[in-house]
């Protein structure tokens, strides 16, 4: 804070103030409380060139009610550290009470880093960085807490157990911050508080400004924590972002509503002395626990071998439960202890899975945040409905998954539901809805999300694709068809399709990043009734449903995902183009057929198609089919990168250990085909 | 590699493994662990070094044929043939051998530097050749022997695919 920052300093006086008469204070605290009060008193009065003086020394003051009593320690703590003691955290916090509620940290003088906004610093021991880095999650997390509660506050600005958990996670973030010597984060964690606080006693409202004003501030700190995590290794300095300086002001100025006269007046006042330590102590377990259990945090890469031993494991015993021996009559007694084994493993497995599930709750969190961002800018008014934020999916995916949602959802708002003028005249109720609901089917994870917008015009995404090229006529294509050139690459820009369909910014994004998930998209949509998109992805990236296929000696593993049929061909259906390139009908349709054995060079492979089976399998844009010669089982697999081996081969996406505990090879449709194409030409070059 | 730092570097315990006539050591460090021939999965379109890959205890591990690397006839099983397991760069690779000998302590004045070949037959993989009781061993730097050009491209690769995963 500058000297002449007049209302922080007044701010400052009035807390210490309100402090002093609302705690009950003693003897030598009482005393420096008030000399402090005074100094500050006298610093407002004084021109802002001498002001400097009083206020190092009322923070001098009250550093050293540090020692006199600890039960005050939040107050102090924060100022003890020169040489800027006048920055807002100077202030004693208002209500010690809540502070001695569940403060465990700022204990003792924290060691002073001289980090300011926008500059750096060098970092510490080895022991203080993983404090550090058990801050940086508990932060996130708080944060995230707090986003949630504030979209919330927003909707109902009366909910007073969501001010308090706003309250909550940003108060944890300045005290950790202050005991970790981050004393530019405490202090903008503490402007961002001071703000809070005054929602909190109901003298400001949490609605427009307030809450962006807000929402920035967690922003503003997810920045400095990053920033944090960043210099943890100990060798880069600590770098915050530069706009913490001019939010702290903007944060000291909130909208006042005196603007808006009814505001204030339809106001509640809360009064001041409420006990809120009480309050605090009684919401806060139903606030942060979501249950009963309790929580540990595991390395990954621990968990990940654990994972995989375990998987190891099931095919070690079912090699065992399989055993010729085990069938004998002499062996009942061992086959028991064997099925007994298998049961455990079973278990194991089921358990071992479902370590890596995570909710899908932060990323629908998240979005609830996207949603509010479109709606501010675009002056709509639409309700973002979630269910099923519950539902769990494999960690690995979340943040997969969450990159199409987020532009999914984004473009609902922005281009599927109309504005609040059109949708009156089209005799709607002005408030859209955007519905996002998520649960598991068929082992699956469904993500579906609808909004009751115009919908999408599929005579002006034909007409508009065949402006762009995509297709020279739409005379030939079935409904579905059209709808789906909104996922074609260069389908859309942003103009063009706010103007036509309100639909379709960047799907081909959001296509290819359901794809790389091995997943699907469906598209529903009724002119003037709204849109539905329907996401498949399986639930966890790890498991590949495949089918075994034999060639020659040799065995792979051919995503199920991809298949769209097999059949052994009878002479008719083949032919030949050029006396080389291969095809099959299918149904009313020739697809190129690519022998495996000869991309992959097998040898003792049936070589009469008319004796193998064909597999027809869907790819990206394309379909293609390929000659095996037999199909063994469909199973489940863990798919495991070669990269592991160091072998990337074309045409391979990755191995998996099969039931005999050997290495089965996971094809890659796409690769093979290139593959193929490229065989085809060098052997015609020979 | 100068001969003063040669004998401080050379000096330790060896696993000995038998290559057809000859017999070859690898640094003990390098050695993870020892295992019968198990069927290798063979991974289509890789250099005739490579035999393919195994599942080692859930990971996924390429083997080579050392006879192939040596320029030697492909390896012909035998009760004795079996896959050593070694780290190269953190990462774990089997390596078939005709048979495994013994672990040896080799003293750095047992060692003697590489002969000169001449340029057909390169020695840059070659530790330096212990001579004692049981005849001359080649010791090998086991990270050069892998790191020539075919494993560096396949290595390249995966590292190229892994940054992208």
């Amino acid at each position: 804070m500058a000297p002449g920052d007049t209302a922080t300093l007044t701010g400052l006086h009035e807390e210490l103030a309100r402090w002093i008469s609302t705690a009950t204070l003693e003897g030598e605290v009482a005393r420096i409380a008030t000399s402090a009060r005074d100094l500050l008193a006298k610093a407002l009065a004084s021109p802002e060139a001498d002001r400097a003086e009083h206020i190092d020394e009322a923070a001098r003051l009250l550093a050293s009610m540090t020692s006199c009593e600890p039960a005050l320690q939040e107050a102090p703590a924060a100022v003890a550290s020169p040489p800027k003691p006048a920055e807002p955290a100077a202030a004693p916090a208002g209500r010690p009470i809540v502070d001695d509620g569940f403060e465990i940290f700022e204990t003792g003088t924290p060691t002073p880093r001289n980090e300011t906004p926008g500059a750096t610093m060098t970092l510490a021991s080895a022991q203080e960085r993983e404090l550090m880095g058990e801050f940086v999650v508990e932060a996130r997390q708080n944060l995230a807490d707090a986003e949630a509660a504030l979209l919330e506050l927003e909707a109902h600005p009366d909910d007073k157990q969501a001010i308090d958990r706003v309250f909550r996670a940003f108060h944890t973030v300045k005290g950790v911050s202050a005991m970790l010597g981050f004393n530019a984060i405490a202090a903008f964690a503490h402007a961002a508080e001071s703000l809070l606080s005054r929602i909190r006693t109901g003298e400001l409202r949490c609605t427009g400004r307030n809450a962006t004003l807000t929402l920035r501030a967690i922003d503003a700190l997810r920045g400095c924590i990053d920033g944090v995590e960043k210099s943890l290794d100990g060798t880069s300095p600590l770098e915050l972002p530069g706009t913490l300086a001019a939010l702290i002001g903007a944060l000291g100025a909130p909208d006042t509503g005196r603007g808006a006269a009814t505001d204030v007046g339809a106001l509640p006042a809360i009064p001041v002395d409420v006990p809120l330590a009480s309050e605090i102590a009684g919401t806060r377990v139903p606030g942060k626990g979501d249950g009963d259990s309790a929580w540990m945090r595991v390395r990954t890469d621990r968990l990940d071998r654990l994972i995989d031993m375990v998987g190891e494991l099931v095919i070690a015993q079912s090699m065992v439960s399989q055993d010729p021996v085990l069938v004998m009559p002499k062996h009942e007694e061992f086959r028991k202890k064997v099925a007994h084994g298998a049961k455990i493993v079973r278990e194991l497995q089921d358990l071992s899975m479902s370590l890596r599930m995570v909710p899908l709750k932060s990323t629908f969190q998240k979005l609830n945040r996207v949603v509010r961002d479109v709606v501010q800018r675009t002056e709509k008014d639409v309700r973002f409905f979630t269910d099923g934020d519950e539902t769990e999916i494999d960690r690995n995916m979340v943040d997969v998954v969450a990159d199409p949602l987020v532009h999914m959802v984004r473009n609902a708002v922005d281009h599927g539901v109309e504005s609040k003028e059109e949708r009156i005249a089209a005799g709607k109720p002005a408030q859209g809805t955007v519905r996002l609901s998520a649960f598991h089917s068929g082992g699956h994870l469904v993500l579906r999300l609808s909004d009751d917008g115009k919908g999408m015009d599929r005579k002006a995404i034909a007409a508009k694709a065949i402006e762009r090229g995509i297709i020279r006529s739409d005379a030939a294509m079935t409904e579905d068809e059209v709808l789906n050139l909104i996922f074609e690459p260069g389908f859309s820009t942003r103009d063009t399709v706010t103007d036509i369909s309100g639909r379709g910014v960047g799907m081909d994004v959001v296509k290819r990043g359901v794809e790389a998930l091995k997943g699907r998209i469906e598209t529903t949509t009724v002119l003037g009734k709204g849109t539905t998109f329907t996401i498949h992805v399986p639930l966890t990236l790890s498991i590949t449903d495949g089918m075994l296929v034999r060639v020659g000696q040799e065995r792979f593993i051919l995503p199920t995902v991809a298949i769209r049929t097999s059949f052994r061909p009878t002479k008719d259906m083949l032919s030949k183009v050029a006396g080389r390139g291969e095809f099959v009908r299918v149904r009313d349709e020739f697809v190129s057929v690519f022998r495996l054995h000869h991309i992959f060079d097998i040898e003792g492979a049936e070589q009469d198609p008319t004796k193998a089976l064909v597999v027809v399998v869907d790819y990206g844009e394309g379909r293609s089919a390929f000659l095996v010669d037999e199909l063994l089982t469909q199973q489940q697999v863990v798919s495991k990168g070669l990269a592991s081996s160091l072998l990337t081969v074309p045409g391979v996406a990755g191995g998996a250990i099969l039931g005999d505990g050997r290495v089965g090879l996971i094809l890659d449709p796409p690769g093979l085909v290139a593959l193929a194409h490229q065989t085809n030409g060098w052997v015609n070059a020979a | 590699m100068a001969s003063s730092e040669h004998g401080a570097t050379v000096g330790g315990k060896y696993l000995t493994f038998g290559l057809g006539e000859e017999e070859y050591g690898v640094r003990i460090e390098n050695v993870h662990e020892i295992m019968a021939l198990i069927p290798v999965t063979r991974v289509p379109r890789t250099p005739d070094v490579v035999l393919g890959v195994i599942n080692l205890r859930g990971k996924i591990v390429p083997v080579f044929d050392m006879h192939r690397k040596f320029g030697m006839p492909a390896t012909v099983p035998t009760r004795h043939t079996c896959i050593i397991v070694v780290s190269v760069d953190k990462m774990e690779v089997g390596i078939v051998v005709d048979r495994v000998r013994e672990v040896v302590n080799i003293k750095a004045d047992q060692v003697e530097p590489p002969p000169s070949f001449g340029a057909d037959v390169p020695t840059d993989h070659l530790l330096g050749i212990a001579t004692s009781s049981g005849g001359a061993r080649l010791l090998l730097a086991i990270e050069k022997v892998l790191a020539t050009s075919e494993v560096v491209s396949v290595t390249s690769a995966a590292e190229a695919s892994k940054s992208a995963a």
